[in-house]
């Protein structure tokens, strides 16, 4: 039977590809996805499932699901042109992923779908750093994070316990690691951006007591205070944490190895592993 | 709805490569095909990106203007003009 083997929570800043290529493999960006790197190949991987939060780049305003699974056997990536990011093909698992969604479906989740699709930076730029080769199947498990109403952070961390029996459930052998993409808090475009930058950090505050919750194992008092207004305070793509929530779920009430925070970019680089 | 229209078209200048030079050359032509509002159409041109954020215009989808440098902006003026917007604590604008 397919098991989870680990959990990694990540950023996915659509400058960083271009900051490392042009700063070196020695700069704190490098260091912190090559740390997770190694942790990732130590786990030795079959397939990634990894929540997400598209920038209305799969999705549009046209046609939005608050959840979504890509189903297919490989999807394009990137969709957006984040800087020094080359064209991937990226191998999936359409069979589990339609699975997955059809057990979500049975548990009460109402999860859209997407097939022939691509993905933006969001996805593309985890991979680009984690697993360069693209040698690993990815199945995109899509959350909307960004454009409120927002889903409830219990219910986010429900479905990924849902997410987590499906996997379970499904008869290869494969070792699945779950990631969550995206930032605690930031503000991209909006008005909370920082003076001269395309971003900022609108909550360090929330982005310091989401690292310490997570460290201190306290699950239950992060998605207690994962209210809708929490999320938003923290910046127009502050409800990324649920991405991170998600995985929490799937992988069980677990101590992280470590939660390595970028505290100028309001997120964090976590990794937790058991087996 | 036509802020729909504009937010699309913001996603269209990433996307659409023909777009976004017809943008970058003469935005007023590029538009007028379009079906916006004469308000929206304005301030597009002007790139007066905090009336159309006050309209509902996606902040993220509106940083393509700046990045790929169409309607006079850069990611200086973007930054200063979004910026003068006023939100509430959860990045609401206000009057």
């Amino acid at each position: 039977m397919a098991r989870i083997v680990a959990g990694f929570g990540v950023p996915h800043t659509p400058i960083f590809p271009h900051f490392v290529k042009r700063d070196g493999p020695d700069c704190e960006i490098a260091r912190l996805f090559g740390a997770q790197q190694q942790e990732l190949a130590a786990t030795r991987p079959d397939l990634i499932v990894m929540f997400d939060t598209d920038h209305l780049n799969t999705f549009f305003l046209n046609d939005l699901p608050i959840f979504a699974v890509g189903i297919d056997d490989s999807f394009k990536a990137p969709n957006d042109e984040p800087r020094d990011v080359p064209n991937y093909t990226v191998k999936s698992h359409a069979g589990l992923a339609a699975h997955i969604r059809a057990a979500a479906i049975g548990a009460g989740y109402d999860v859209g779908m997407t097939q022939n699709y691509s993905v933006d930076h969001s996805i593309t730029v985890p991979l680009h750093f984690l697993t360069p080769q693209m040698q690993l199947p990815v199945i995109p498990f899509f959350i909307s994070g960004h454009l409120p109403p927002l889903p409830k952070a219990e219910r986010c961390h429900a479905l990924g316990q849902a997410v987590a029996r499906a996997i379970e459930s499904w008869p290869e052998n494969l070792r699945v690691v779950v990631i969550g993409s995206g930032s605690f808090s930031l503000e991209v475009g909006g008005p909370r951006m920082a003076p001269g930058r395309s971003d900022g950090v609108p909550d360090p505050d929330w982005a310091a007591r989401v690292i310490k919750l997570m460290e201190q194992q306290q699950i239950d008092a992060l998605i207690a205070q994962s209210t809708e207004h929490q999320m938003l305070k923290a910046g127009n793509v502050g409800g990324e944490i649920l991405n991170w929530i998600a995985m929490l779920g799937a992988i069980g009430d677990r101590k992280p190895n470590y939660v390595a925070p970028q505290m100028q970019n309001g997120h964090a680089y976590g990794v937790w592993r058991w087996n | 709805m036509s802020i729909f229209a504009v937010n699309y078209l913001c996603r269209e200048v990433l996307r659409d490569h023909a777009f976004r030079a017809a943008m970058k050359a003469d935005p007023a032509k590029a538009l007028a095909p379009l079906d916006l509002t004469g308000e929206e159409r304005s301030a597009l041109i002007a790139g007066d990106v905090g009336t159309l954020f006050r309209m509902g215009a996606n902040g993220f989808l509106m940083g393509y203007l700046a990045r790929f440098e169409v309607c006079g902006l850069n990611v200086e003026t973007y930054n200063q003009r979004m910026r003068a917007v006023k939100v509430d604590e959860i990045g609401r604008p206000v009057s």
